[in-house]
């Protein structure tokens, strides 16, 4: 018998040889989508800005005229229950707040499924509301029922998470992909040295923020630090305890020829700084990532993470609401460059239907302590 | 609980031969899926990396445990994860409230075996399938915790509070409490008549009432100690980091439910030992890490994993069932 | 209940103390109640948007029924939704199939993977909770593994039909979805292969004995679980218009809540088809109704949570009484 399970033993370890590959053969960053990139000019010089676009969203059919009148909206994050969609939340409820004629309620997925968000999203359409805000878990699983939102007349928004253009009439985007990829490898090659290597922590590979940034991180990478070098990239779901398994496997596997984990989500940027730290690598092994302030005070504070890449997400819902208001008063309309958001001031369109919150932040030591969320 | 003996001595050796190999076979895939990837990446093998495997799902071993005896006893729960991200939240708040640091770990331990209690009777006295109440108790936790924290981050946890760093002897406390929990559960299990109420009940409640054991009272007992395991779970997976989620780890219960049966527990009550439980949670956590360390493509790892817990738990049957063909009793 | 009601009810003929018509009752109860407090919630609209959306979870929940009377279970529905969402997609995609032929393929897929559960739990004798608990993670891998975690996206028109279409004013799916109730009830009512199943559920050995193929009757069912989740994984597909491995997951505690709900015993042997669409429309519409009310979402998690125990609660205690 004990025979026979070595012998099951020795044809898993089989398998797994016959499953494995070499990681850095493969000519794709695992976890990277296959669109299109467009990585920024290298060094410190200010983007140069894209090329105007003609308006490509989508326009409410029939949609009753509200200008200046009370509306209720409805904001559908990707889930519930994580400090980022809090803090946007918190940030709609404040613009809310200060537009004065804007009843807004946060109501989502407590996971983040495309078809959990989808019935959500059907369930504010018929209870008649007059305007949606939503951040995507899939761009083209969204997009029939934001269709249908639409064409009942109701104004939809999407913010963080983007749907296919034709499915909202505009999105606000915290900061482009290209903009965020080349904050976080810079930060990474400044850390780890032009030649060093680093592995990825994301959420999965199908989330399509993430596929995104990987993807331009990659491209960017390639023309701005070529002699970093990429290892590989594990998924850790949005899960503390998975996060830092992954990251802790990592760190064991590669020893001292790991100098930097990129921190892909709010969840696996601090698991990843934990694992550093409780493996006293602090120094040795650089974390970047996309974090919220609150969670990453005490590595910063040890100095165990030098810099975190991330928007506001406050400013973010904020910005997002005051759009919707714009929408529906039609003082943003097909064809405009710029849109007035209250205390964020004038935010510009780009590339056709997207509204530009801005650069993405960079929180350290000096700065930290004056964000809480 | 009343104490009666159920079994005699003979029947106790024939049981202990019947599950020794069971665990034997286990604790050989642990290091033989060790060796193996040894080979291939002797790194895997540091002191520091098996330690971190140990240490980074120890409290999925520890819930498995009281999860086994749930199994054993005929049940099954589903809550057990929500209710683990349940009682993370309520220690960390406690915690950061102010309240000393032994309260904080005691009141989920408390509370664990409340929750877990309550559903237990429901299961038995009111006789509705454990694995309805537990469905609903899943929902009712997970739907509750969001309410209630609307998902904040619990941070700034004081120092003290964090009993996963702390160590006896050298000996870090997340496996200190998996091999004492398991090592005290498997020993009850085995030599105490209350503890083997829990097989008796399992096996068939009827025989079991008939032999003196009451079913409904060892149903509740099993709850509570699962819901004392859940807690000790709770205290290791959330003083591990610095942050608390406060939301339920979603998927958990699957895992632990995993770790159960793949360490030989029979879903249909009345057989399998807790030391089978933590080796299939080891073996299950080293696996994950393994396919890292070997350098399966990423988007392979699931399918490979999976398919080596069908390949454990089918090479488990067919050797119990030849084991009965030879005439053991299975 | 207060005990006159309680009373009242012991009183009552013995259809009003079946499970499925206090559930049905209850079931009023709860929308009469809802309707009142929302003036959009009892409409045809939205009742039919209600039937789109529950299609998916309903199509496996026939099965299930079936699965769960042998005493069995099948954990593994979510994952082959995503498993045949994923194989449509790459056939059509990078097999260059016909859509209709991917479609053949993703059904046949689903019935594979169903067919393989049963093959391992009637011939090594693993456990059904077991088996399927373990080709749930090898399943969804296998999605990954396959589609690489990259989406198949645009898809032609025409199939959007079965997924957002209408068909007769209702949604296509739905009537499928109807169609295939009723042949699955009439299956498990009035054929001998249906009263099979409950005979394997309450007494497997004496089933054995009496002759009857039980092997063969759980093969089948298995095959249909997994075939009803590839045909579950076509029709999301064709309402979200793209394939994600992550498809269905978790699908199968909606589906099991469904059908204990609807009465089906989960030691075997009891439980109707009828039982599991109520059990199936009271959780659709009661997560509908309580939105649409103003119900948060996490709120409403719980009273499903509860409204699951205590229905099974007074259900089952009225049962005893009467027995």
């Amino acid at each position: 018998m004990k025979a026979r399970y070595l012998l099951t033993t020795a044809a898993a370890a089989c398998a797994l040889t016959a499953f494995a590959t070499d990681a850095n053969a493969a000519g794709k960053w695992d976890g990277g989508d296959d669109l299109a990139t467009s990585p920024l000019e290298c060094g410190t010089g200010a983007a140069a800005p894209g090329a105007p676009m003609k308006y490509d969203g989508g326009q409410p059919t029939h949609a009753p005229n509200k200008a200046g009148k009370a509306i209720t909206v409805v904001d559908v994050p990707k889930l519930i229950g994580i400090g980022y969609f809090n803090a946007t939340s918190k940030g709609i409820q404040d613009a809310a707040k200060e537009i004065g004629n804007v009843k807004a309620k946060t109501d989502g997925p407590t996971e983040a499924k495309i078809d959990e968000q989808i019935k959500f999203i059907d369930n504010s359409i018929t209870s008649g509301v007059d305007g949606i805000l939503f951040a995507a878990n899939d761009p083209v699983a969204i997009a029939p029922v934001l269709k249908k939102a639409l064409s009942k007349g109701i104004h939809v928004v999407g913010y963080d998470a983007n749907a296919t253009p034709g499915a909202r009439e505009w999105f606000v985007n915290q900061s482009p992909f290209n903009g965020i990829a080349k904050a976080m490898v810079d930060a990474m090659a400044k850390e780890t040295g032009e030649d060093g290597s680093f592995a990825i922590v994301t959420s999965t590979f199908t989330t399509p923020n993430q596929a995104r940034w990987i993807a331009e991180m990659q491209a960017y990478a390639a023309k701005c630090h070529p002699k970093l070098q990429w290892l590989e990239t594990v998924e850790a779901q949005e899960d503390n305890n998975l996060s830092f398994n992954q990251a802790t496997t990592l760190i064991n596997k590669y020893g001292d020829k790991l100098k930097g984990l990129f921190g892909m989500t709010s969840v696996a940027t601090p698991a990843s700084a934990e694992a550093v730290t409780k493996a006293g690598q602090c120094g040795k092994v650089a974390v970047v990532g996309l974090a919220t302030p609150n969670a990453m005070k005490p590595y910063v504070h040890s100095g165990c993470v030098k810099s975190v890449v991330l928007w506001n997400p406050i400013d973010l819902g904020y910005a997002a609401t005051y759009v919707m208001r714009a929408a529906v008063d039609g003082k943003l309309e097909p064809g405009d460059t710029s849109v007035e958001a209250g205390k964020l001031g004038k935010l510009n369109v780009i590339n056709g239907s997207e509204i530009l919150l801005g650069a993405p932040f960079i929180y350290d030591k000096a700065n930290i302590d004056t964000f809480d969320f | 609980m009343t104490a009666i003996p159920v079994t005699g001595a003979a029947a106790s050796r024939g049981f202990l031969r019947r599950f020794a190999s069971q665990e034997a076979l286990l604790a050989l895939a642990v290091i033989g899926l060790a060796v193996a990837v040894g080979f291939v990446n002797p790194r895997f093998l540091a002191y520091r990396n098996l330690a971190d495997i140990l240490l980074g799902n120890a409290y999925i071993a520890i819930a498995a445990i009281g999860m086994s005896m749930v199994i054993i006893s005929g049940n099954i729960d589903i809550s057990v994860g929500a209710l683990i991200g349940v009682l993370a939240t309520v220690s960390g708040s406690l915690a950061v409230a102010g309240a000393p640091t032994a309260v904080a770990w005691l009141v989920p331990l408390a509370l664990g075996i409340l929750v877990m209690a309550a559903q237990g009777a429901v299961v038995a006295y009111l006789r509705i399938p454990a694995i309805v109440v537990t469905l609903g108790m899943l929902s009712i936790l997970k739907g509750g915790l969001i309410s209630v924290t609307g998902g904040k981050w619990i941070t700034d946890l004081p120092q003290g509070f964090h009993l996963a760093d702390l160590d006896v002897l050298g000996v870090p406390m997340p496996v200190v409490i998996m091999v004492a929990a398991t090592a005290l559960a498997a020993i009850w299990m085995r030599d105490t008549a209350s503890g083997r109420a829990i097989y008796a009940t399992g096996g068939n409640a009827e025989a079991a009432r008939l032999c003196g054991v009451n079913p409904q009272r060892t149903v509740v007992m099993v709850f509570a100690l699962h819901g004392l395991f859940a807690g000790l779970a709770t205290l290791v997976y959330a003083t591990q980091l610095r942050v608390i989620q406060s939301t339920t780890p979603s998927g958990l219960e699957l895992t632990i439910i995993t770790a159960s049966v793949v360490g030989g527990v029979s879903i249909l009550g009345g057989a399998g030992t807790v030391v089978g439980s933590t080796l299939a949670a080891i073996l299950i956590a080293e696996i994950t890490s393994a396919l890292v360390f070997v350098n399966v493509s990423p988007y392979w790892t699931d399918a490979l994993r999976g398919g080596l817990i069908l390949a454990t738990v089918i090479a488990d049957i067919i050797r119990r069932r030849r084991r009965a063909a030879r005439g053991w009793r299975t | 209940m207060s005990a006159a009601a309680e009373t009242a009810l012991l009183r009552a003929p013995w259809w009003l103390k079946r499970h499925e018509t206090l559930l049905a009752i209850i079931l009023a109860v709860a929308l009469v109640g809802l309707g009142a407090f929302n003036d959009r919630f009892l409409t045809l609209d939205n009742l039919l948007n209600q039937g789109r959306l529950m299609t998916e979870i309903g199509l496996i929940a026939l099965p299930m029924t079936f699965v769960i009377i042998t005493g069995g279970i099948d954990l593994s529905v979510g994952a082959i939704v995503g498993l045949s969402a994923v194989m449509l997609g790459y056939a059509w995609k990078t097999f260059a199939f016909p859509l209709p032929l991917a479609i053949v393929f993703a059904l046949f897929v689903g019935g594979l993977a169903g067919f393989v559960n049963g093959f391992v739990i009637t011939r090594v004798k693993v456990p059904p909770l077991i088996m399927t608990i373990a080709t749930l993670a090898l399943y969804r891998g296998l999605a990954e593994g396959v589609s690489q975690a990259h989406s198949v996206r645009g898809y032609p028109e025409a199939f959007y039909v079965l997924g957002q279409g209408d068909v007769l004013g209702a949604p296509t799916q739905l009537l499928i979805l109807i169609v295939l109730i009723v042949v699955a009830g009439v299956a498990l009512d009035r054929t001998t292969f249906g009263r099979a199943l409950y005979a394997i559920g309450s007494n497997e050995t004496a089933a054995r004995f009496s002759a009857l193929a039980v092997d063969r009757a759980k093969l089948v069912v298995y095959t249909l679980s997994g075939l009803a989740s590839g045909l579950a994984a076509v029709v999301l597909v064709s309402r979200v218009t793209t394939t994600r491995m992550d498809m269905g997951m978790g699908y199968e505690l909606d589906v099991i809540a469904a059908v204990v709900l609807g009465g089906t015993s989960i030691f075997g042997g009891a439980g109707t088809i009828w039982g599991t669409v109520i059990g199936l429309v009271m959780i659709q519409l009661l997560k509908n109704g309580l939105a649409l009310t103003g119900v948060k979402g996490d709120a409403t998690i719980v009273v499903i949570g509860a409204a699951l125990i205590v229905s099974v609660l007074i259900a089952s205690s009225l049962q005893r009484r009467r027995e």
